[in-house]
């Protein structure tokens, strides 16, 4: 008879810990994913490559920027989440998704062992909003799903806008040539 | 030989909250909780106030006391983990309480005429008659009133 050791057995126990970036919208804390963040900016350094949405379809988004060739739009957190708002400072580039999100600080890196299931309880946006909930010392921090910034119907919506406005400015840089 | 005939009772859980005693069917409380920290996120789920951790696990605060009560609650003392069936699973929830809990055992009545439908049943215990709780559809009756507010506002 063969005794499993106690060493074997914890490192089958072992769970893997995910990066996230822990970061805060009207001092209220979140957790996102670090492999969904491709690039975090400064709202001053970004204020070049914005364009203001002339129309702006969604409240929450009212500029785009340019990065790589790519329209990204951008997503002020503060009215996502229905929060007081702020001025935000910095802004969240997302890796898969052609968002940026405006948010006011980073308040640090850390490492998460499990995204708890959100309780059956929360029953709206939330469920959109949210992979589930992470405990990061006392605390119990919503941890963010990256596609539930846009839906697909916003961000078709998004885009059959934009493309009319730019078509339209070209026509009307034509016109004027 | 046959048993006698008892009348049917159960046992109860007797809840204070705010300056009124409540009662829910101890056969779905799990525990009293001692007040925690509560957390908060943004969401917009109306009833729930936020979630509290009991044994590694978030546990939604139901804020039950503008429905009972008509006002909000005061200082939260416990809360009082019951289980709310969702189809064939359950969930723990929790509902602030600012008073201490009793076992109590009674023969349930029916509700008086016109009560909510959040009220199941009235207990006799002692001199004092305590509605009984139906928590499903006091959490129910939390989000209809809701909705019906937010339709009014956004009518206005």
């Amino acid at each position: 008879m063969r005794i499993a050791s106690q060493d074997g057995g914890k490192s089958r126990r072992a769970r893997r810990s995910e990066p996230v970036i822990l970061f805060s919208v009207a001092h209220q804390m979140f957790a996102i994913s670090a492999d969904s963040v491709q690039e975090i900016r400064s709202t001053d350094s970004m204020a070049g490559a914005a364009n203001e949405i002339e129309q702006p379809l969604l409240e929450k988004v009212r500029h785009t920027i340019d990065r790589a060739h790519r329209k990204y739009y951008v997503v002020n957190a503060c009215t996502h989440f229905n929060l007081p708002v702020t001025r935000p400072t910095l802004v969240l580039i997302l890796r898969q998704l052609r968002v940026a999100v405006l948010v006011d600080k980073i308040e640090r890196m850390a490492e998460i062992s499990a995204v708890h299931t959100l309780p059956l309880a929360f029953i709206g946006d939330e469920r959109r909003w949210y992979r589930g909930l992470a405990y990061v010392e006392d605390h119990v921090i919503p941890v963010i799903e990256p596609a539930g910034f846009l839906t697909r119907e916003e961000f078709k919506a998004l885009e059959r806008v934009t493309k009319s406005s730019e078509s339209q400015r070209e026509m009307e840089g034509a016109v004027q040539a | 030989m046959t048993a006698p005939e008892t009348p049917d009772r159960s046992s109860f859980v007797l809840l204070q909250v705010g300056e009124r005693r409540f009662a829910l069917p101890s056969e779905i409380v799990s525990e009293l909780a001692p007040p925690v920290r509560l957390h908060t996120f943004p969401h917009t789920s109306a009833l729930v106030a936020g979630v509290i951790v009991r044994r590694g696990h978030a546990v939604p605060v139901y804020d039950v006391a503008p429905t009972l009560l008509g006002k909000d609650s005061p200082t939260h003392r416990f809360y009082l983990i019951a289980q709310r069936a969702f189809g064939k699973t359950s969930e723990a929830g929790a509902i602030p309480l600012n008073g201490e809990c009793e076992l109590a055992t009674a023969e349930v009545q029916p509700p008086d005429p016109g009560r909510p439908a959040y009220i199941s049943g009235s207990l006799k215990i002692g001199k004092e008659t305590v509605e009984l709780l139906d928590f499903e559809a006091l959490v129910a009756q939390q989000s209809a009133d809701t909705v019906d507010a937010s339709h009014v506002e956004a009518q206005s």
